[in-house]
């Protein structure tokens, strides 16, 4: 009996101590549950504004995750982040190079972004200006881009100029901005806007594409007043004389590859991100100016790309040198004539009434049963030819009619056909009837019209053939 | 083009970017060295009638990926072109 008892103590004692342990357990977990909680709610407080009980982080969460991982590269950081957001970046220009240049500036945080064009959108921008979608044909090119771009990152604020920067308001647009990207498309403008940078210090990205090349610039950076040597050259430094007028090509005219000008934009974008994120965009005390280059793309060339060095400020500089003429307000009363320096092309007039037919006329030639009896050349590039041509015309490039590939005189060219009677009247024809003029002048200038042979062209050229002749023609 | 490629012994490279080719229809060539850069543009015009006037005169002219003055006499003296040399006509680009 004595055995089953203490058995039945060392039992009893054994649950007790187990009891108590239990006891204890579920202290512990009521604990652990309790700071839980209180983390949960401390977490919930933080994310309402006004509740925060600790982190006074300098940047919104969101924009956390949003930069994050271009923060945490090197060379940018929370310091070139908080950079970005302080800063204000004018674009000039809502195009080939602006929409993508201002696609990554806004996506990068940049704080304020300007935009200037006066343009509006249309069908022929679309394959390259990346902003800008088909159902936006029509509208204002800065609120095209700006629609994108807010949708892109609301956090920049976009400040719309919906006008071209001229003489008059450049002072007042790009006084407020941080740096500037030329985006523009004109010798002009680009005389215009490097000036108007130096006159008020502002460092200048400036790139530009043709065809299947470009060209990047970083100008006046670092950005001293003019007269200093240690500042970067200026596009006046680069460039001294601006091209001939009539030798200068538009994209409208020579042809653009999207992703060509879309390369340009990036690297503005990126030349911007480096130089604001690095606190480059006020030179800092007794700062040089570190060699600068010109980047070339040549889509086609091996290797596609190149990096000349550039000269510093030139001596005899007219903008950025003491001895240079160059004043604000010179600037803005509009005596210095950006158009008269860089040149004016009017169009070519230099054929008299009866050297010219109108494309309704022409149609009747065609069609009046004397159509063998004459020639009409086309004078267009031969790309443009093989687009589209009028039956029955041959192709003479007005390129290899230039220079030393000129023809020479008494010399019957090799595209005139054998059995064309000499007598038979010569048409030409381009795409706007300036070229044709010029070539008509030439062939006369060579004798042939000698056999009193009428040698004339298509008054306003193929876009006068749609209109009066053929509104099927593909325009392009 | 093949613009990598070492000009010939005795020849300097020329390349013509953009626009001017326009004036040349190629886009490289290879011309005899030594020449002084202040008969480039002569040479060239010889070459190409026109070409000094409407395209050289407002181009940035590098050699060895390096800018170069042009002297507006070209008798005078200035650097000369190397055999082996790589000059680049670079015109100014506006359009975008």
């Amino acid at each position: 009996m004595d055995k089953a008892t203490s058995s039945a103590e060392i039992l009893r004692s054994q649950i007790a101590a187990t009891e108590e342990e239990l006891g204890r357990l579920k202290e512990q977990l009521a604990a652990v549950e309790a700071k839980e909680a209180e983390d949960l709610n401390r977490l919930s407080m933080q994310e309402k504004p006004g509740l925060v009980t600790q982190g006074n982080w300098p940047l919104e969460l969101e924009e956390y995750k949003r930069y994050g991982r271009q923060m945490i590269v090197p060379n940018v950081g929370i310091q070139g982040q908080l950079r970005l957001k302080a800063a204000s970046l004018l674009i000039v220009g809502a195009g080939g190079l602006g929409c993508p240049a201002a696609a990554y500036i806004a996506g990068a945080g940049v704080g304020t972004i300007g935009i200037v064009d006066g343009d509006i959108v249309e069908t022929s921008n679309l394959h390259r200006q990346i902003l800008h979608s088909t159902a936006k044909v029509g509208m204002k090119k800065v609120e095209s881009a700006i629609e994108f771009l807010a949708s892109l990152n609301p956090n920049v604020r976009f400040i719309a100029h919906n006008e071209h920067l001229s003489p008059q308001n450049a002072k007042e647009i790009v006084e407020n901005y941080d740096v500037v990207l030329d985006c523009t498309d004109h010798p002009t403008s680009r005389y215009l806007i490097s000036d108007i940078c130096v006159l008020l210090h502002k460092p200048l990205i400036s790139a530009s594409a043709l065809r299947t090349d470009g060209q990047l610039i970083v100008l006046n950076s670092p950005p001293l007043p003019h007269g200093d040597p240690s500042g970067g050259p200026c596009y006046r430094c680069v460039f001294p004389k601006p091209p001939p007028a009539e030798s200068v090509v538009s994209c409208g005219d020579g042809g653009i590859l999207g992703p060509v000008v879309g390369i340009m934009g990036v690297l503005q974008a990126l030349e911007a991100i480096k130089l604001i994120a690095a606190g480059k965009l006020t030179a800092r005390e007794g700062e040089k100016a570190g060699e600068a280059s010109m980047l070339l793309f040549s889509a086609n060339s091996n290797p596609p790309f190149r990096s000349v060095r550039l000269r510093a400020r030139r001596q005899k500089c007219f903008a950025c040198s003491k001895e240079g003429g160059l004043t604000l307000e010179s600037l803005s009363s509009g005596s210095l004539d950006y158009v008269l320096f860089c040149g004016v092309t009017t169009p070519v007039k230099i054929l008299e009434p009866q050297e010219r037919i109108e494309a309704r006329e022409y149609e009747r030639v065609l069609n009046g049963g004397k159509g063998k009896d004459h020639l009409l050349v086309d004078v267009r590039e031969k790309v443009q030819f093989d687009i589209c041509s009028i039956e029955g015309s041959v192709n003479v490039p007005f390129s290899t009619l230039q220079g030393n590939r000129a023809l020479a005189a008494d010399e019957k060219p090799l595209w005139i056909p054998q059995t064309l009677p000499t007598n038979a009247p010569i048409y030409l024809v381009c795409r706007l009837g300036n070229d044709s003029q010029i070539v008509v002048r030439k062939l006369k200038e060579i004798g042939l019209d000698k056999d009193g042979r009428y040698i004339g062209d298509i008054k306003d050229g193929l876009k006068e053939w749609k209109k009066q002749v053929d509104s099927s023609w593909p325009e392009y | 083009m093949s613009t990598s490629a070492k000009a010939p012994p005795g020849h300097f490279k020329i390349l013509y970017f953009g626009p001017a080719e326009n004036h040349t229809s190629i886009t490289s060539e290879n011309l005899p060295a030594p020449l002084s850069v202040a008969k480039l543009f002569s040479t060239l015009e010889k070459k190409y009638g026109g070409i000094k006037t409407n395209l050289l005169e407002s181009c940035l002219v590098t050699v060895n990926l390096e800018y170069v003055d042009i002297p507006e006499d070209e008798n005078d003296e200035g650097m000369v072109i190397q055999e082996g040399d790589e000059v680049a006509i670079i015109p100014p680009v506006s359009s975008g």
